[in-house]
């Protein structure tokens, strides 16, 4: 009798453990899923630092102004599916100073390649789509645009904030990233000119 | 930029001074049920220039007389989801609220199990202790040569 009490105890005492264990691993697993997607990650940052070119994210989204190679305003495009185009990718919203103060430079830079084969691209982030177009017709802005109203595309890019630009080569690799405000042209044109020579 | 804003908070004021709570949903109710996206607070203690647009464009809905979900459905339209500061409490957003109910209600559950396991296992911890009667002797024996 005192051994079947026993072995039951055992046993309770069994599943209790392999119970805690399960919501430990669940709770653990909960935590690292949390941890890896608020960010914080920067490996492309990393890679670029020790010489290399990352793969830039593909991240898909709805175009907000359209251009060149671009489908019409309100679908959507992968940055994949501009691959052979060295991209200028300038992550901006209209609520943004420094975002304004830099956009006539990505202007001239785009009046200035966009013969040349290169796109500059606005990427609007967290923002209100009324307000996004009001910011690119009060500053005369012509390159076109996509639009994350989220902060997923953020996240992707391992950006933390706006304003921050890419420099993406022919192959869909970032070869620059640029965190802050651009101040002068040469920022842009002088790694422009090197991707646009790459073959 | 700095005019900019002053803009924005003028606007905001006036349109929420011109709406009578009485009369239906207050701008304030909705943002605290926002988010702010850059900065990831409730938007009625949030005062980056994202927050103060979203509040103007709230503002001006709830002037216009627009409900709360239609403000709401405006608002996941332009940022997501993510807009929310509480999941929605229907399809799979349910286990969020769910899971934290279900894990106090396992957890009270549980406590007379583990106290009377904790009881059973201090009463087991200390048995009473066994001698041999070789040994009794032998104490009977030293105890009657040391009396007192």
């Amino acid at each position: 009798m005192v051994e079947a009490d026993d072995s039951g105890s055992d046993r309770r005492r069994l599943i209790g453990l392999i119970a805690g264990g399960v919501a430990a691993v669940l709770i653990i697993a909960l935590l690292v899923v949390g941890l890896a997607a608020s960010g914080g990650s920067t490996a492309i940052d990393d890679a670029l630092v020790s010489g290399q070119r990352p793969p830039a994210p593909d991240i898909t989204l709805p175009v907000l102004v359209s251009g060149p190679g671009l489908p019409p305003a309100g679908q959507r495009v992968s940055l994949s599916s501009l691959k052979g185009t060295p991209v200028v990718l300038n992550l901006w919203a209209s609520w943004c100073g420094p975002c304004r103060d830099e956009a006539p430079i990505f202007e001239t830079a785009w009046e200035r390649y966009r013969g040349k084969g290169a796109l500059v691209l606005g990427l609007d982030l967290q923002d209100l789509s009324g307000n996004a177009l009001a910011f690119l017709r009060e500053n005369s802005i012509t390159y076109p645009s996509l639009r994350d109203g989220s902060d997923a595309s953020k996240r992707d890019l391992e950006a933390t904030g706006v304003p921050e630009t890419y420099i993406i080569d022919k192959r869909g690799r970032i070869a620059l990233h640029i965190t802050g405000q651009v101040t002068e042209l040469r920022q842009l044109t002088v790694p422009l000119d090197q991707v646009l020579a790459e073959k | 930029m700095i005019r900019r804003s002053l803009a924005v908070v003028l606007t905001i004021f006036a349109l929420a001074a011109a709406v009578t709570p009485a009369l239906g949903v207050t701008s304030q109710e909705i943002y605290r049920e926002t988010r702010c996206p850059t900065c990831n607070t409730p938007l009625d203690i949030s005062n980056s220039p994202a927050a103060l647009d979203i509040k103007e464009f709230i503002a001006v809905r709830v002037a216009k007389g627009q409900s709360e979900d239609q403000i709401l459905d405006a608002l996941v339209a332009e940022f997501g989801r993510e807009v929310l500061a509480t999941p929605p409490k229907s399809g799979f957003d349910l286990v969020a609220w769910i899971v934290p109910i279900l894990l106090v209600v396992v957890g009270l559950g549980a406590i007379p199990f583990v106290t009377r396991a904790w009881a059973r296992r201090r009463a087991g911890d200390a048995p009473a202790p066994q001698i041999s009667p070789e040994d009794a002797a032998l104490l009977e024996d030293e105890l009657r040569k040391h009396p007192g």
